[in-house]
């Protein structure tokens, strides 16, 4: 923690560090200090990109004190999301906020009720009523269509509520949230070791990211150094998690569009991907490699040589289907100027991963942190301008040849330090600290407090989809109703990672 | 008297021998699509076990619909079953009952009833699916008319049956070869194809004829979904027998049409929404050429 704070100075010192957004907000989050005598606190977490470094300030409220804190969302407009759900877990009121609806709990949770107090049971069950409005447009021939929660394909649930004038979309709001597993507080009291099996079932797209925030917040804490040959790995399998995505996701985008060729190409390299993951993990979606220390299994030769040939033949697939989607006017004439986020919305919204690169603002933890093999990887973000699909499309692909070269280059670091050690051994005491990492959609960001027994106190996930859905509802604005799915798809937020 | 009855029942004979066979079209067009992709496909008479699978079904209706959400999937069926007794076809010595506009005119009837009961159930996908079926019927109307002028200013008549092509192959005018690529055209779009509409998408958000569908269930959507069927049947055998200069079998015209429906279906993907008068523009143009030119 770089500086402690009282509540009613928060929205200044936030204003100091923010800088007018040079040091974008990366999360902010409740935490119950009442257990140890104190009160309520809030964290507020900063990127310092230069220093690669995140400036966390806290505010400490008086036990017993007023519940409220002026709202930043007027200066830092990212906080918005932040300060709602802090409100609804916490019961903690930021004053001012422009749209204090809730975010989280739906309306069958009782008014007065804050999960993540340490007064509320892990299994405690509740059942009330509470308002929970949409925003809608109102006008003379205007018109809602409410979407989901249940869709007809097979995704997570959301709700999207469109405010529209004939074919084009005026508002979006969307209620998310739907299925709340309340993850954070069912970690603590828990070791790390326990609570490593549930952060990485958060989400199935980035269990490498998670496990990899997860476990760099406990080997902060315990002051453990992950030896070499399991950095390597963990970067390695974090490469292998981006291209298993990125592939997923060029597939998919399509699908939104009706190009039949495309979507089967995306879908059987995404399949051979997936089977690679499971000849290394065991699972297809490499859960279980990473542990708080290092690795728990090696890659072995044969499985470098599986990998090789697996990459070479999908590299060779997404070239096709590169050259697909560039050939097939109808295709460009669709994603091109389409769903158009701009730079000065990515950076107020503090937007990462692709969403971010796509709109010309270069935020990548990879370059941003000194993290796992990165710095020596000689890395750097891909960025395009337009902010469409079309860019975030092209980002993807981009991407990926950055992420096949980097394979290359680790499997080649593998084979030079056989037979080194895995894992080192973690000592836990208490503490708190961060851990961040690049998922296939963004950054990804967890905050991690032990207590004197090494078990968790306090567990803070920010996956990459959080900063990113509101951006999702500003990109929609203008375009028309049905290029609404494949506006979606570009994006490919997670329901599951807000869901924690 | 006599002779009239006979032709009469020749029609209905032909409308259900198109209807039998329909499903086995549309199942054809999807095994086409499948195999393009490198996938296996369901098998082509899958549409029928879809078709036996919704008429065990009950039909489940909102308790906002009027009568004419149940009327309009059999108004919708009759208009193709009668367009398809209408249609020249298979058999010598039918009714030339077929006059060209009430053919196309009986067809915007399925379509209209279509429209309102997309908009009976008051949800918001129905309401959608419907207007873009009327903004598309706008601008596929004029290219189905101008196609007929066509072989009527050839022939000098307006019954479709005195406009079949004469297959001696002297036939091979730049009238007709520009009036073959229209009217394929207008096929597309008026049969909720690629890249107008996606036929199997379950976007609700991008959907026209499938958006009308989406409250209907049991027999009702077995009946829409069979006229559907019927009336991309019709259309085929309308232009193998008006617009396609070869003298092959009908049959086989149909065929090589539905597998060119299926490539072309791949080789496409959906465009916007609003681009669609661009495409139909351009149906347009060839077809007024190919007025010129006759």
């Amino acid at each position: 923690m770089d500086k402690l704070i009282s509540p009613e100075s928060l929205l200044a010192a936030a204003e100091q560090v923010y800088a007018q957004g040079q040091h974008p907000l990366t999360a902010m989050f409740g935490r119950d200090e009442t257990a140890q005598g104190a009160g309520y606190a809030i964290y507020c977490c900063f990127e310092l990109p230069e220093k690669k470094d995140i400036c966390v300030v806290k505010a400490a409220f008086e036990p017993e004190g007023s519940l409220s804190y002026p709202s930043l969302t007027h200066a830092i407009p990212a906080a918005a999301w932040y300060e709602r759900e802090i409100k609804d877990m916490f019961g903690l009121t930021a004053e001012g906020h422009p749209d204090l609806r809730p975010l989280v709990l739906h309306e069958s949770y009782p008014e007065d009720f804050y999960p993540l107090r340490k007064s509320v049971r892990v299994n405690a069950k509740v059942r009330g009523e509470r308002q929970f409005k949409m925003r809608t447009a109102k006008g003379q021939g205007l018109f809602e269509v409410p979407v989901g929660p249940i869709h007809a394909g097979i995704i997570e649930p959301g709700h999207f509520r469109f405010s529209q004038a004939g074919e084009s979309m005026l508002q979006l709001d969307a209620k998310l949230f739907f299925t709340h597993r309340g993850l954070e507080k069912a970690v603590e009291g828990k070791t790390p070791a326990e609570a490593l099996h549930i952060v990485e079932r958060i989400c199935g797209a980035c269990s490498i990211a998670n496990t990899w925030s997860f476990c760099q917040a406990a080997e902060k804490i315990a002051g453990a150094a992950v030896p070499r040959r399991a950095e390597i790995i963990r970067t390695l399998l974090s490469e292998l998690e981006r291209i298993t995505n990125h592939v997923g996701d060029l597939g998919n985008m399509p699908a939104g569009v009706g190009f039949n060729p495309a979507i089967s190409l995306g879908s059987r390299l995404k399949e051979q991907l997936m089977r690679l993951c499971e000849g290394i993990a065991g699972n297809r979606f490499l859960r279980g490699m990473i542990v708080p220390g290092g690795v728990r299994q090696d890659i072995t030769q044969e499985l470098i040589e599986e990998i090789h040939s697996t990459l070479d033949d999908v590299a060779e697939g997404v070239e096709d289907l590169a050259a697909m989607f560039r050939e097939q006017e109808n295709f460009q004439n669709r994603i091109r100027t389409t769903g158009i986020v701009r730079t000065k919305t990515a950076k107020d919204l503090a937007m990462v991963g692709v969403g971010a690169r796509a709109s010309g603002y270069a935020h990548d933890s990879r370059s941003d942190f000194a993290y796992g093999i990165y710095p020596e990887l000689d890395f750097k973000p891909y960025t395009k301008t337009m902010g469409d699909v079309a860019a975030r499309l092209l980002v993807r692909i981009g991407e990926l040849s950055a992420s096949f070269e980097m394979a290359d280059k680790l499997l080649e670091m593998l084979e030079n330090c056989q037979g080194m050690p895995l894992c080192a051994d973690v000592e836990y005491c208490g503490g708190e600290a961060w851990g961040i990492s690049e998922s296939p959609r963004g950054s990804n960001f967890h905050f991690l407090a032990l207590d004197g027994a090494g078990r968790i106190d306090r567990l803070f996930v920010r996956s990459a989809s959080y900063p990113n859905w509101p951006a999702l509802t500003i990109a929609v604005q203008g375009d028309i109703i049905p290029d609404f799915p494949l506006i979606n798809k570009s994006f490919e937020l997670c329901y599951a990672c807000i869901d924690r | 008297m006599g002779y009239i009855l006979e032709g009469l029942a020749l029609n209905i004979v032909q409308a259900l021998v198109l209807l039998a066979f329909a499903p086995l079209l549309a199942g054809i067009i999807s095994k086409v699509k499948a195999r393009l992709q490198k996938r296996q496909g369901a098998s082509v008479l899958q549409e029928y076990f879809d078709l036996r699978k919704w008429w065990r079904k009950p039909v489940i209706l909102t308790p906002y619909t009027s009568s004419i959400f149940i009327l309009a999937p059999i108004v919708y069926f009759m208009t193709s079953f009668l367009a398809a007794a209408m249609v020249p076809g298979f058999l010598a010595g039918q009714l030339t009952i077929s006059d060209a506009f009430v053919f196309v005119y009986i067809l915007a009837l399925g379509r209209f009833f279509m429209s309102l009961s997309s908009m009976d159930a008051a949800t918001a996908f129905g309401g959608m699916g419907g207007a873009r079926e009327i903004y598309i019927s706008v601008l596929v109307e004029p290219a189905v008319m101008l196609a007929i002028l066509i072989n009527s200013l050839r022939y000098h008549t307006t019954t479709l049956s005195g406009m079949v092509i004469d297959y001696d192959g002297a036939y091979f005018t730049v009238s007709a070869a520009l009036a073959c690529v229209a009217f394929f055209l207008v096929i597309l779009a008026e049969n909720c194809r690629l890249p107008v509409d996606n036929p199997d998408t379950h976007l609700e958000l991008t959907m026209i004829h499938e958006g009308m569908t989406l409250e209907y269930s049991g027999p009702l959507l077995a009946l829409i979904h069979l006229g559907s069927m019927l009336k991309m049947m019709v259309f085929l055998t309308l232009f193998g027998a008006l617009y396609l200069p070869l003298s092959v079998p009908l049959a086989v015209k149909i065929l090589c049409c539905a597998v060119l429906i299926g490539v072309v279906e791949i080789l496409n993907n959906k465009m916007r929404l609003f681009k669609v008068r661009v495409y139909m523009g351009a149906a347009i143009v060839l077809l007024l050429l190919a007025i010129i030119a006759e």
